[in-house]
């Protein structure tokens, strides 16, 4: 009896006794959420493009920050950085093209997915033979980004607001709208669509693969270092943050792979379904929910729709 | 008067001989098997020319070679005057080469009118940045490329099906919304691989038509590989007759119908 109280009932006293405790953890969840939608983001890219499932988008994430730190603290000024390592993110776009794409093109999805793996630990032992094994502080201020909190009176209490993650949710916000406008009205945008549906009939109509993976990985290369320098700003910048992409993986089962409304959506459910079970659930098994909540939740959806939220349906005539 | 008709009639059969495409000699291999043995053939302006053959006489690979996606171990191709040798795909396609495929080929998850806009893809111009403002002149080019497409819509008779992802559609459909999607390259030479394959009669008469109104419409010269001799004997101009990778006629349908080589290997040696 107590246990279905400390289940069903108390929770939802706790939150209507401390309003503003409420709002304050579902702001939190809903930061997290953004930045998994970010990160979450990277993949969708790459899989609508190719159908390939890049393990190696959370080490670009790492290496992305990296580069912008690591170049800064050569003396180069941060918004030169940042331009450098937009640069390096496309230089590596379109490496992988020619050296990993292209040689398998035509091969099983699995085989480039293997590719992949290879990508990601060829990135690690790069970063730390450049830069270093050790933590670095993101140069959050050099970039403008703000610092400090605001509190807002509400509710009978005072909720805070960290200005970063303000900035990082309208920022990430601003930019999955560019990518949807991107993919949905122009030349090129319509252009990944076909592509991902069939190499083929894309390359029958005059479009050209090549260009088209290097575009997305590029895109997917931009998306990664914003994903760092948010990630970034809010703790270190480590191998560690790897990690973290793989809370991705639910988000994109909640989402579907294909979708970037998807995307945020799963982001946001994921987001904040950790941080509201986290705060007034996990007490009653002992804490330390965050780690694998997710998955159960996407578990859950699973079940019921396989194609993700927003994925596209499986349309298969026999 | 005699003089002006003479003129004229050596107008006509001079346009006539135009050849767009020249095959000379092309061979093909898949490690030991030979697919296309010393192919030759033409390809005018304006015709309708057929590949017939019994399966895997090497149709479809003649109509990969023409487009890119296999390049053959010898001989050559010339389109336009232009003679190549290894071209990608969408260098074909830019080159004014539009095909359709055996089994359907299409964007699935796309409507009936986004697939059609991807063949406007390479007369698209205007930087990305203004077509994500949607605005100025990428706006009114986008406006341009949209009523060229809805034009074939209109042509092809598929208006109901516009905004339907072509994945939910009938076979039939598909086949015509792929025609549709290569029309819309304004292409000087449109290969289809077995447009009519899996067709019942009135899904086939309306091919029929579909095709020879883009022939004598936009003046398109086709190349098609067909396997109802019906339909190929009626519409085509000429007709290349392969089996197991080599050429054993080529000629006008009756010519074709009349050769005892054609008879022999693909109409069948009666016992």
């Amino acid at each position: 009896m107590d246990l279905i109280y400390s289940i069903f009932v108390d929770p939802f006293l706790q939150m209507a006794g401390a309003p503003d405790l409420l709002v304050q953890t579902l702001w939190e969840g809903f930061v997290g959420g953004i930045l998994y939608a970010l990160i979450a983001l990277g993949f969708v890219l790459i899989f609508k493009a190719s159908g390939v499932f890049n393990f190696a988008q959370g080490i670009m994430v790492v290496f992305a920050a990296l580069t912008l730190v690591g170049l800064y603290e050569k003396g180069v000024p941060a918004f030169l950085a940042l331009a450098l390592t937009i640069g390096v993110m496309f230089l590596i776009a379109a490496a992988v093209e020619r050296v990993v794409l292209r040689p398998l093109v035509n091969q099983p999805d699995i085989i480039l997915f293997m590719a992949t793996f290879g990508l990601t630990y060829l990135l690690i032992g790069l970063g730390e033979a450049i830069f270093g094994g050790n933590p670095k502080v993101m140069i959050a201020e050099q970039l403008y980004l703000p610092k400090g909190a605001v509190d807002i009176k509400m509710l009978g209490g005072v909720v805070t607001l960290q200005k970063i993650d303000i900035a990082a949710a309208v920022i990430a916000l601003a930019m999955i709208a560019c990518l949807s406008v991107f993919f949905q009205y122009t030349r090129i945008g319509r252009a990944l669509r076909a592509v991902a549906d069939s190499h083929k009939a894309a390359l029958s109509v005059g479009i050209s693969l090549n260009q088209i993976w290097v575009i997305v990985w590029f895109l997917a290369g931009v998306v990664a270092l914003i994903t760092g320098i948010m990630w970034g700003a809010r703790s270190d910048v480590s191998f560690a943050l790897q990690v973290v992409a793989l809370k991705a993986l639910p988000v994109l089962v909640l989402g579907g792979f294909t979708s970037i409304p998807g995307a945020v959506v799963g982001g946001l459910i994921i987001g904040i379904g950790e941080k509201i079970g986290e705060f007034y659930w996990g007490p009653l098994v002992g804490g330390a929910t965050e780690s694998w909540l997710a998955y159960c939740i996407a578990l859950v959806f699973l079940m019921f729709r396989p194609q993700g939220l927003f994925g596209e349906r499986i349309i298969e005539r026999i | 008067m005699s003089a002006l008709a003479e003129m004229l009639q050596g107008e006509v059969a001079r346009a006539a001989a135009e050849t767009l495409l020249t095959v000379e000699n092309v061979s093909l291999t898949f490690g030991g098997v030979r697919a296309l043995s010393d192919i030759s053939f033409d390809i005018r302006k304006g015709e309708i020319r057929a590949i017939i053959g019994p399966n895997g006489a090497g149709k479809t690979s003649m109509l990969n070679c023409i487009n890119g996606f296999y390049h053959p171990r010898s001989g050559r191709i010339t389109f336009k005057g232009k003679t190549r040798q290894r071209m990608r795909p969408y260098e074909a396609a830019s080159q004014g080469i539009a095909r359709t495929f055996q089994n359907v080929a299409l964007f699935k998850g796309m409507t009936t009118l986004d697939n059609i806009l991807t063949g406007r893809t390479l007369k698209m111009n205007r930087n990305f940045f203004w077509q994500l403002l949607r605005h100025g002149p990428a706006m009114r080019e986008e406006i341009e490329h949209r009523i060229y497409c809805e034009d074939i819509i209109d042509f092809l008779e598929i208006e109901h099906i516009r905004k339907t992802p072509v994945g939910k559609l009938p076979y039939g459909l598909q086949k015509r919304v792929e025609l549709g999607r290569a029309l819309a390259m304004q292409p000087d030479l449109l290969l289809l691989d077995e447009p009519m394959a899996g067709m019942n009669l009135e899904e086939k008469e309306d091919m029929c038509r579909f095709i020879l109104d883009v022939n004598r419409h936009f003046r398109t010269t086709i190349a098609l590989i067909e396997h109802d001799m019906g339909v190929v004997m009626d519409i085509s101009d000429r007709v290349v007759v392969l089996e197991y990778g080599h050429k054993i006629a080529d000629g006008t349908p009756d010519e074709v119908k009349a050769d005892q080589r054609v008879i022999d290997a693909y109409l069948g040696v009666s016992h």
